[in-house]
C-alpha cells in the first residue's frame, strides 16, 4: 500500500510514467536482442516488484521519508526514448519526420516544463537575493563571526553566502521552533521580549522586515538602527562587543 | 582566472585521467565524450576515497586541497605519460568518421536541434536560480568548509560548533564544491550555483551521448534523435517535484542529484558495456570493471543513499544477467565492484 501511495505521488500530474510503462510493454513485444531485454525491462521489473513488496517496504522502511528514491533507479528517460528510436526507426520516408515531431509533441503534451515551477530570473552572479548579499555585506567583520537574527524569507539563505554569519535559529526552525522565533512571528512584534530573549541569544544585529508592526521600539533597549536596505531594517545592539 | 581554472579543471583535467580507462578500451579510446566522463568519474572516486578519512580524522580542509590537488596532478602526469603512444595511434576505422548517408540534411537538422536545446538550458542555468530549502545545509557545508576550514564540524544551518557530523561527512559532495571554489578564488554559491549546474547539463548529455552512441551507434539519424528526446524528457521532467529530471535541472549542486542525474545514468551505460562482453563471450576489460568501481564511489561520494542505491541497482542487474545468460561468474566480480559501497553502507549505520 505505502509503495503504491508513493508511486502515486512520484507520478505526478503527468503522463510520462504512463508513457514508460507502455514503453516496457512495447519492447517486452518487440526488442529481440538478450542485453537490451535485460536493462529495459527485467531490471525494471525486478525493481517494481521488490518496490511494491510490502516485505521490501518493512525492510528499507527505516529510510521512510526517501523510499520513493528507489524509483531513480528505473531508466524511466533511457526506455522512453530508446523505445521512441526504436518504434521510428521502423518507419521509412517522410512518416518518420512526421512521426519524431509527433512523439516531439506527446513528450511536451505529457510533461510539465521544469523551468514553469519554481524557477526565478538570478538578482547577482551568487544567485541569492539581493537582499541577502546587501545585508550580510553590511554586517559582516572581517576576521570573525556575528550573530544575526533574520526573517524567516532569508533564513535559508544566509549561511549561503556568509558563513560567517551566525543565527540563533536556521532553518530547522520550521520543525522545532523557539522562543525567539515565536516572538519574531507574532503579528504584533513586543519590542522589549524581542531585545530580551535576541540578547540572550547573544544576537548582535536584529533584521527585521520594515512593514513588520512593532509595540514598542528596539531603540530602547540598546540598539540603533545600523542601516535600512532592501525592505529590511538592520537594528544594532550597541551593547555587544564587535572587536576580534 | 577563476572560470580558466574551473575549465582546467572540470573540462581538461579529467581528458587526461580518463585516457587512463580509455586506453583500456580501444573502442571508446578516442571518443572525447567517454574520456572526458569517464575522468570525472574517476575524479570523484578519487575524491571520495580521500576525503571521508581526512573528514573523520577531522583533518584541516586546507590539507585537503593539498593532497588532492597534488593526486590529481599525479594523475594526469601518469595519464600523459601512459597515454602518449596511444594517442599517436590512428582511430579504428568507422568509430571516427561518420558515413554520408541518405537523411542527412534532417540528420543535421537533429543535431542542430540538440545543440539548441544544449544551449538553451546552459544560458537558463546561468540566468535563472530555483530555491531549495536543502541548499541551507549543502551549500553552507560547502561555505564553512571553504571559509573555516571546517569539515563537518560545524552546525550549517546557524554557525555553532558541534561534534562531527559523521553521517553526512560519507557523502562529501559539498566538499568537492568547496575545493572547486578554494582552487578557483570564486565564491562557493556561485560555484555551487552556476558552475555545478552548468556542469552538470555538460555531463548529463554527455553521458545521454555515450548511451545512444553505445545503443544506436555514431553514425545515422538514431542518436541525435535519442538525444533530443532525452532533452525533451528532462526539459518536461516536472511532472512530480521527485524526477532525476527535475532534481538535477533545479538541484544540481546538491549531491543527491549528481547521484539522480549522473551516477545512476553512468551505471546504466556501464551495464551495456558489460553486457555486450557477456553476450559476445568476451573478456570483459579491467577498465570496465574500473568505471564500474569507481562509479560506485562517485554515488557514495554524492549521497548517503548512494551506496546504498548503486549497490542494490548492480546487485539487481548482476542477477537479471545471470539469469538472463546462465552465467553466475559474472556475480564474482559485480559482488567485488559492491565492496566499496557496502563498506561506506555499513560505516553508514555505525556512524549514524
Amino acid at each position: 500500500m505505502q509503495g503504491i501511495v508513493r508511486f502515486q505521488s512520484f507520478m505526478g500530474n503527468g503522463l510520462i510514467v504512463e508513457w514508460y510503462l507502455i514503453s516496457i510493454l512495447y519492447l517486452m513485444l518487440r526488442e529481440k536482442r538478450k542485453q537490451m531485454r535485460i536493462l529495459f525491462i527485467y531490471v525494471p521489473l525486478a525493481l517494481l516488484l521488490l518496490f511494491f513488496n510490502p516485505l521490501f517496504t518493512k525492510l528499507v522502511l527505516r529510510m521512510e521519508d526517501i523510499y520513493w528514491r528507489l524509483l531513480w533507479l528505473l531508466p524511466i528517460t533511457m526506455t522512453l526514448a530508446y523505445a521512441a528510436v526504436t518504434l521510428y526507426g521502423r518507419m521509412k520516408g517522410k512518416i518518420r519526420m512526421v512521426f519524431a515531431l509527433l512523439l516531439a509533441a506527446l513528450v511536451m503534451f505529457s510533461g510539465n516544463y521544469i523551468y514553469d515551477d519554481g524557477f526565478v530570473q538570478a538578482e547577482n552572479p551568487y544567485h541569492m537575493p539581493q537582499a541577502v548579499v546587501d545585508i550580510c555585506d553590511a554586517i559582516e567583520i572581517e576576521g570573525r563571526e556575528v550573530m544575526a537574527l533574520f526573517p524567516d524569507e532569508l533564513l535559508v539563505y544566509v549561511r549561503q553566502y556568509a558563513p560567517t554569519v551566525c543565527m540563533p535559529y536556521g532553518r530547522e526552525v520550521f520543525s522545532r521552533t523557539t522562543d525567539l522565533h515565536v516572538a519574531v512571528q507574532e503579528e504584533v512584534i513586543d519590542a522589549q521580549k524581542l531585545a530580551v530573549l535576541a540578547k540572550a541569544q547573544g544576537c548582535h544585529y536584529v533584521i527585521l522586515p520594515e512593514s513588520r508592526e512593532m509595540r514598542g521600539s528596539l531603540l530602547e533597549y540598546d540598539y540603533e538602527l545600523f542601516a535600512d536596505m532592501d525592505g529590511y531594517e538592520i537594528y544594532k545592539d550597541t551593547t555587544m562587543y564587535f572587536g576580534y | 582566472m577563476s572560470i580558466i581554472i574551473l575549465t582546467l579543471w572540470l573540462g581538461v583535467l579529467p581528458l587526461f585521467v580518463g585516457s587512463l580507462v580509455g586506453n583500456g578500451l580501444l573502442k571508446w579510446k578516442k571518443n572525447l565524450p567517454f574520456i572526458w566522463i569517464s575522468g570525472q568519474i574517476l575524479l570523484w572516486a578519487l575524491f571520495q576515497l580521500i576525503c571521508v578519512p581526512f573528514i573523520l580524522l577531522q583533518k584541516d580542509f586546507a590539507q585537503l586541497v593539498r593532497v588532492y590537488g597534488g593526486m590529481c596532478g599525479l594523475l594526469a602526469v601518469l595519464a600523459l605519460l601512459l597515454g602518449r603512444k596511444y594517442w599517436k595511434k590512428p582511430a579504428p576505422k568507422g568509430v571516427v568518421v561518420p558515413a554520408k548517408e541518405e537523411g542527412e540534411k534532417w540528420r543535421l537538422c537533429l543535431w542542430s536541434v540538440f545543440c539548441l536545446l544544449l544551449v538553451f538550458q546552459l544560458v537558463q542555468a546561468l540566468r535563472l536560480t530555483y530555491s531549495d530549502g536543502d541548499d541551507a545545509f549543502y551549500v553552507a557545508v560547502a561555505s564553512v568548509a571553504e571559509e573555516s576550514g571546517y569539515m563537518y564540524m560545524k552546525l550549517p544551518y546557524t554557525g555553532g560548533a558541534t561534534g562531527l557530523d559523521a553521517r553526512h561527512s560519507l557523502a562529501p559532495f559539498p566538499i568537492w564544491i568547496a575545493f572547486l571554489s578554494r582552487i578557483s578564488g570564486m565564491q562557493v554559491v556561485s560555484v555551487a550555483h552556476i558552475v555545478v549546474p552548468f556542469f552538470s547539463i555538460l555531463m548529463v548529455y554527455g553521458i545521454y551521448y555515450l548511451i545512444g552512441n553505445k545503443l544506436f551507434g555514431r553514425t545515422g539519424e538514431k542518436l541525435p534523435f535519442f538525444l533530443v528526446l532525452t532533452q525533451l524528457l528532462f526539459l518536461f521532467g516536472g511532472y512530480s517535484a521527485y524526477t532525476a529530471e527535475k532534481f538535477l535541472l533545479a538541484r544540481s549542486r546538491q549531491g543527491k542529484a549528481a547521484l539522480a542525474g549522473l551516477i545512476l545514468p553512468f551505471l546504466f551505460f556501464c551495464f551495456l558495456l558489460l553486457l555486450d562482453r557477456v553476450q559476445e563471450r568476451q573478456k570483459v576489460e579491467g577498465s570496465i570493471w574500473t568505471l564500474l568501481v569507481s562509479a560506485m564511489m562517485a554515488g557514495c561520494m554524492c549521497s548517503t543513499q548512494g551506496a546504498e542505491l548503486c549497490g542494490f541497482l548492480t546487485v539487481v542487474f548482476g542477477i537479471c544477467a545471470a539469469v538472463g545468460y546462465r552465467r553466475w561468474r559474472i556475480l564474482v566480480p559485480l559482488a567485488f565492484c559492491c565492496l566499496p559501497a557496502a563498506c561506506y553502507a555499513v560505516m553508514y549505520v555505525l556512524l549514524r
